[in-house]
């Protein structure tokens, strides 16, 4: 009875959570067509003759200004394509690359592709070509963007101990993207402020009409996602590394050394910010996977994880 | 050479120093401490969440640790390594990471850097030859394969994990 009672208070939750969305998408929606219009309204005018008084800019809006927010390409409601998804990671990942460049090690980040995309293999996921690299930072810290786009710190490799572990790492980043954690979040109020409003960005290749969905720069990076969207990524993100035929234990040790890690410590502080602690992270990976990964046998390969010079 | 003496030594010290050399812990949830690294051994002593331990080893998803006189194995994931409330510099000993109070060099090496910060961020400029630099190092999935190849990594089918039941309590990041 209780179960029952539960099950129905959680989908009711759920069903709330779902309006809720919609209404979200709604805003943004409205929002999106206001500024679109705007646009249109501050463009100049075409040359024309004068021939009248009436200028186009004063002319009542026609039916071709109302703009159809299908054409943008973003799906406000349902699901993002591939193509879309790989847009907006691309457009994330340029600027994240802005604020903090690759490490110059062609052989790290070839390392680190290659177990990246072993792991990713295990996911089903298809029509996805997926990105690893190692941001030249001593912060500790992982990112992932939609459509494939992974990244982990310098100062988080440093302290890893095997491959295992990098797989560990690479499989709770993959677990977002396969997830589609961040575009739930682009879809939520929580961006809607920023839009239209991003700072415009002449650098080349910029895509503007994402960055507007984005915000500024990389910002959607330091707000980091919900807590169960964390959660969600370790309880997933421990099967990829399993399936992949490392060491299920990769991702639970590197979670205890930062939660031995101290406090006060620049390094760690964005990722304080966006990240539950990592013994929360750790009880709640641990009644998720109580005795049902006793009987895996994984590899840890400590001799093949990449020296970082 | 140095970063290969400090593991080393470490590890030199914890088998000398044996139960001596003990890094602290805390209980996340109810559990039991078993006689060896398996479910199947023989339950040593109960333990409730919140009980402080102290971490003798480790063993693939195993610690063994004491807890007050009781020693054994418990599952990786019901202990929280780190001195935790005792207002922590870490200890990570066990787990093999040499901590920041453990190597020195990192400090030095760290020191007068600034982290990433959510200005940094906010600030950023898109870089069009960081993200060609990066698209080019992308890798085919034949050149995965043979690479998991190569160190017998074999792909095996394990079920996804259920959404365990909400509401654990939280810790604060203040208190490491």
């Amino acid at each position: 009875m209780k179960t029952k009672l539960m099950v129905l208070a959680i989908s009711l939750a759920s069903f709330s959570g779902v309006a809720m969305g919609f209404d979200f998408g709604k805003l943004l929606e409205d929002r999106l067509n206001q500024e679109l219009n705007k646009d249109k309204k501050t463009q100049p005018a075409p040359a024309q003759p004068p021939a009248g008084a009436q200028s186009a800019a004063a002319s009542p809006p026609t039916s071709k200004q109302k703009v159809d927010v299908g054409q943008l390409g973003f799906a406000l409601f349902g699901d993002y394509s591939p193509e879309e998804e790989n847009r907006i990671g691309k457009q994330i990942s340029g600027n994240l690359l802005g604020a903090v460049p690759l490490v110059r090690d062609d052989g790290l980040q070839r390392y680190v592709n290659l177990v990246g995309n072993w792991v990713a293999l295990q996911t089903g996921r298809k029509n996805t070509t997926w990105h690893f690299g190692v941001l030249d930072s001593e912060d500790i810290n992982a990112f992932a963007a939609p459509g494939g786009y992974i990244f982990l710190t310098k100062g988080l490799y440093r302290r890893l101990n095997n491959e295992a572990e990098l797989a560990g790492v690479l499989a709770h980043e993959i677990a977002h993207v396969t997830q589609r954690h961040h575009l739930k979040v682009l879809k939520k109020s929580s961006l809607i402020g920023a839009l239209g409003q991003a700072a415009s960005s002449k650098a080349q290749g910029s895509d503007q009409m994402v960055q507007n969905l984005i915000g500024n720069g990389a910002e959607i990076m330091a707000r980091g996602l919900d807590k169960d969207a964390e959660f969600e990524a370790d309880r997933v993100g421990i099967v990829f590394a399993a399936r992949a035929g490392y060491d299920v234990w990769g991702l639970p040790n590197v979670l205890q050394d930062m939660a031995a890690l101290p406090a006060k410590d620049n390094r760690t502080s964005l990722l304080y910010k966006t990240h539950p602690h990592p013994a929360d992270r750790l009880a709640a990976l641990g009644e998720a996977v109580d005795g049902r990964l006793d009987d895996i046998q994984g590899k840890e390969l400590a001799n093949r994880l990449y020296k970082i010079r | 050479m140095k970063k290969f003496l400090i593991p080393v030594s470490a590890f030199l010290l914890c088998v000398s120093a044996a139960s001596a050399w003990a890094s602290p812990g805390t209980v996340l949830r109810n559990e039991r401490l078993f006689s060896q690294p398996t479910s199947g051994s023989k339950v040593e002593a109960n333990v409730a969440k919140g009980t402080s331990v102290n971490i003798l080893s480790k063993q693939g998803g195993w610690l063994r640790v004491t807890a007050g006189r009781s020693t054994g194995w418990i599952r990786l994931l019901s202990v929280r390594a780190g001195a935790g409330g005792s207002g922590g510099s870490g200890v990570g000993d066990v787990f093999g990471a040499a901590t920041t109070r453990s190597d020195p060099s990192r400090v030095v090496a760290v020191a007068g850097l600034r982290g990433l910060n959510d200005e940094d961020l906010k600030q950023a400029k898109f870089n069009a030859d960081e993200l060609a630099r990066l698209e080019a190092g992308t890798v085919t999935t034949s050149q995965a394969q043979s690479f998991a190849k190569q160190s017998g990594l074999i792909a095996v089918n394990v079920p996804g994990l259920p959404e365990p039941k909400p509401a654990q309590s939280s810790s604060s990041w203040e208190n490491n």
